[in-house]
């Protein structure tokens, strides 16, 4: 039972893959112009024959469609991203460079503004009705409507740009040769602000899907029994309802890599931050073709596995579904 | 549905505050956007003043870096950010409708078919799809509304799919298919007058998504050169550095408390919509 649904969500997964390095494939040598550039990037004309002529060796592009498509998703599966000619180096290396950045980042903001969404959730839960309630709700449909860019554009005009408070952008100070525990320092000064807003942006689906299961785990008989018994209020509210209103929260914290992801796109290029949502706007901004596939190819890959690895936990969390398997 | 219904309906909205605010909101908007060319002081397009002047009595927002006045720049902004919210979440609903009705009407195979590929496209990031697309396709006005609206119309066919699940077992539409009414008076006469409330909250919360999607796309300098939405008018402030320098008062902030007060407004009347329309909702609040 539990194999075969892991097998049919894997098996959803891999198509997923599939049509999006086949869209890949296909944008270049569909959309109308030359594909040289959207291979190569807007240089091209400024190639000699002989160097047009290796790309489209390079790229088969005198190959049939089919062998085209095999030598491609070999390359990919074997690491190769293919080359960014603007930049004159491998994507695979590019990307390597910016991954760490994203991940710091989006690491820590989704872990962050769940723990404050589950916070809030809980409280708003629990005080339902009440103005705490109604207050709440207000703030984080507010937070949920403001474009995450300008959220970032502000906090830098305020912190950094009015109070010096904070570093403008980048992800460490350029030149400083800063090491240790400074470094550390400095990493995490350049951080605030891109977290502050991946946070805000992103808190509100975890808050509202908590005070949703609270909700209905406040209704249930067991709650109803343990208040009947007398158990404290704390004790009712952490260890009765809070440990099992989590439980959708859980699926949400890895299915909001994907929302999480895109927002940190539109947040690192705010900050300058350089990571690989920033190196895809860089890309976007030079008209960088291949640059930009390699960046969606591997946002992509990352929510593909961070929704897969949902589905592989999700059964060990919930007790109903584990059981089933025996 | 009758006219009756539909006049409960706007009661039960006009009477419950988070619905009528919103209402208000969206109308003040319809009402710049429509007034823009008499409210705007000058032609959003044209040079009018010294790049980069603070606000004064003349420029009430100051103007942007080639001399455009930004507060004429918000208002005709109001347009093109309504319009593309507007017609992509239409697409996208239209598209929703189709999917989810075929899917929840038919059954079977086609509905199983249906749902993988409903699960597909929201396994996608789909902002990183729709850089990708708008790079590729290139900045438009149409073409941004396509982007949108491609990869939008997924949860909403989702809920409507389980909408005419729960009609298709109504009895007058058993009853009607058991004597043999052809699909098309079926669908017309029974399930889509259901399904039509459930697509109109859809559509509103959908816009509001949309709103905030093109703000993204165009701040990201993917938005059409030639039609500035608010999201544009950002992304030059970002270009020309705007944010760092004390023109963020007049510059950046205005533009995003427009979008953040017109997807509000988009919000807050979708979600009390949905109060309305699922009574389930109403009792836990």
């Amino acid at each position: 039972m539990l194999g075969k649904f892991i097998a049919g969500k894997f098996l959803q997964y891999l198509i997923v893959i599939f049509l999006m390095l086949t869209l890949n494939f296909l944008l270049p040598r569909l959309m109308p112009g030359n594909p040289l550039v959207f291979l190569a990037g807007e240089d091209v004309g400024f190639m000699s024959s002989a160097e047009k002529e290796a790309i489209l060796d390079k790229y088969g592009l005198n190959d049939s469609i089919i062998e085209q498509y095999g030598a491609y998703i070999k390359d990919i599966f074997t690491g190769d991203f293919g080359y960014s000619y603007q930049q004159k180096r491998p994507i695979s290396e590019l990307l390597m460079e910016r991954l760490p950045w994203t991940m710091l980042l989006t690491g820590l903001g989704l872990v962050l503004s769940t723990i404050i969404g589950v916070m809030f959730g809980a409280i708003s839960a629990w005080r339902r009705g009440t103005k705490t309630d109604a207050n709440l709700l207000t703030v984080f449909m507010f937070l949920s409507a403001m474009p995450s860019f300008w959220v970032g554009m502000i906090l830098v005009s305020i912190f950094s740009a009015q109070l010096g408070w904070l570093p403008v952008f980048g992800a460490e100070s350029a030149w400083s040769n800063y090491s240790g525990i400074d470094r550390i320092i400095d990493i995490g000064k350049h951080l605030i602000l891109p977290l502050a807003t991946l946070i805000l942006i992103s808190v509100t689906s975890t808050f509202m899907i908590m005070r949703y299961s609270m909700l209905n785990v406040l209704g249930e008989d067991y709650i109803m029994m343990a208040k009947a018994k007398g158990v404290k209020e704390k004790v009712i509210k952490y260890k009765h309802a809070m440990r099992n209103a989590l439980l959708p929260v859980a699926t949400v914290f890895m299915l909001s890599l994907g929302f999480t992801l895109g927002g940190a796109t539109v947040i690192e290029t705010v900050f300058a931050y350089p990571g690989v949502g920033r190196l895809m706007f860089e890309s976007v901004l030079s008209r960088d073709y291949p640059l930009i596939q390699a960046t969606f190819l591997i946002i992509t890959f990352s929510v593909v596995i961070a929704n897969f690895l949902a589905d592989l936990i999700y059964p060990l969390l919930d007790p109903k579904v584990g059981s089933r398997n025996g | 549905m009758g006219n009756q219904k539909w006049k409960k309906y706007w009661q039960v909205l006009t009477s419950n505050n988070i619905g009528l605010f919103g209402l208000i909101l969206l109308m003040i908007f319809l009402l710049i956007a429509i007034l823009a060319p008499f409210l705007a002081p000058f032609d959003p397009t044209d040079r009018v003043g010294a790049p980069f002047t603070k606000p004064n009595s003349q420029f009430l927002l100051g103007t942007n870096d080639v001399g455009q006045d930004i507060l004429s720049e918000l208002l005709y902004g109001t347009r093109i950010s309504l319009l593309i919210g507007v017609i992509a979440a239409f697409i996208s609903i239209l598209l929703g409708c189709l999917v989810g009705i075929v899917s929840g009407y038919y059954g079977g195979k086609v509905d199983a078919l249906l749902m993988r590929l409903v699960d597909l496209v929201l396994v996608i990031p789909f902002l990183p799809l729709m850089i990708l697309l708008a790079a590729f396709i290139g900045p438009s006005f149409w073409n941004i509304v396509l982007v949108i609206s491609l990869i939008s119309w997924a949860s909403p066919a989702r809920v409507i799919r389980s909408q005419v699940l729960t009609l298709k077992t109504k009895g007058y539409v058993e009853a009607a298919k058991s004597i043999g009414t052809n699909i098309s008076v079926v669908l017309s006469r029974h399930i889509l007058p259901g399904v039509i409330p459930i697509a109109l909250s859809q559509f509103v919360l959908a816009a509001s998504h949309s709103i905030l999607i093109e703000a993204s796309l165009s701040f990201l300098g993917l938005g059409d050169p030639f039609t500035k939405s608010w999201g544009t008018i950002l992304y030059y402030a970002q270009a020309r550095g705007a944010f760092l320098t004390d023109a963020w008062i007049w510059w950046v902030l205005p533009p995003g408390l427009l979008i953040t007060t017109l997807v509000i407004g988009f919000a807050f009347t979708g979600y009390s919509l949905e109060e309305i329309l699922n009574p389930r909702l109403r009792k836990e609040r």
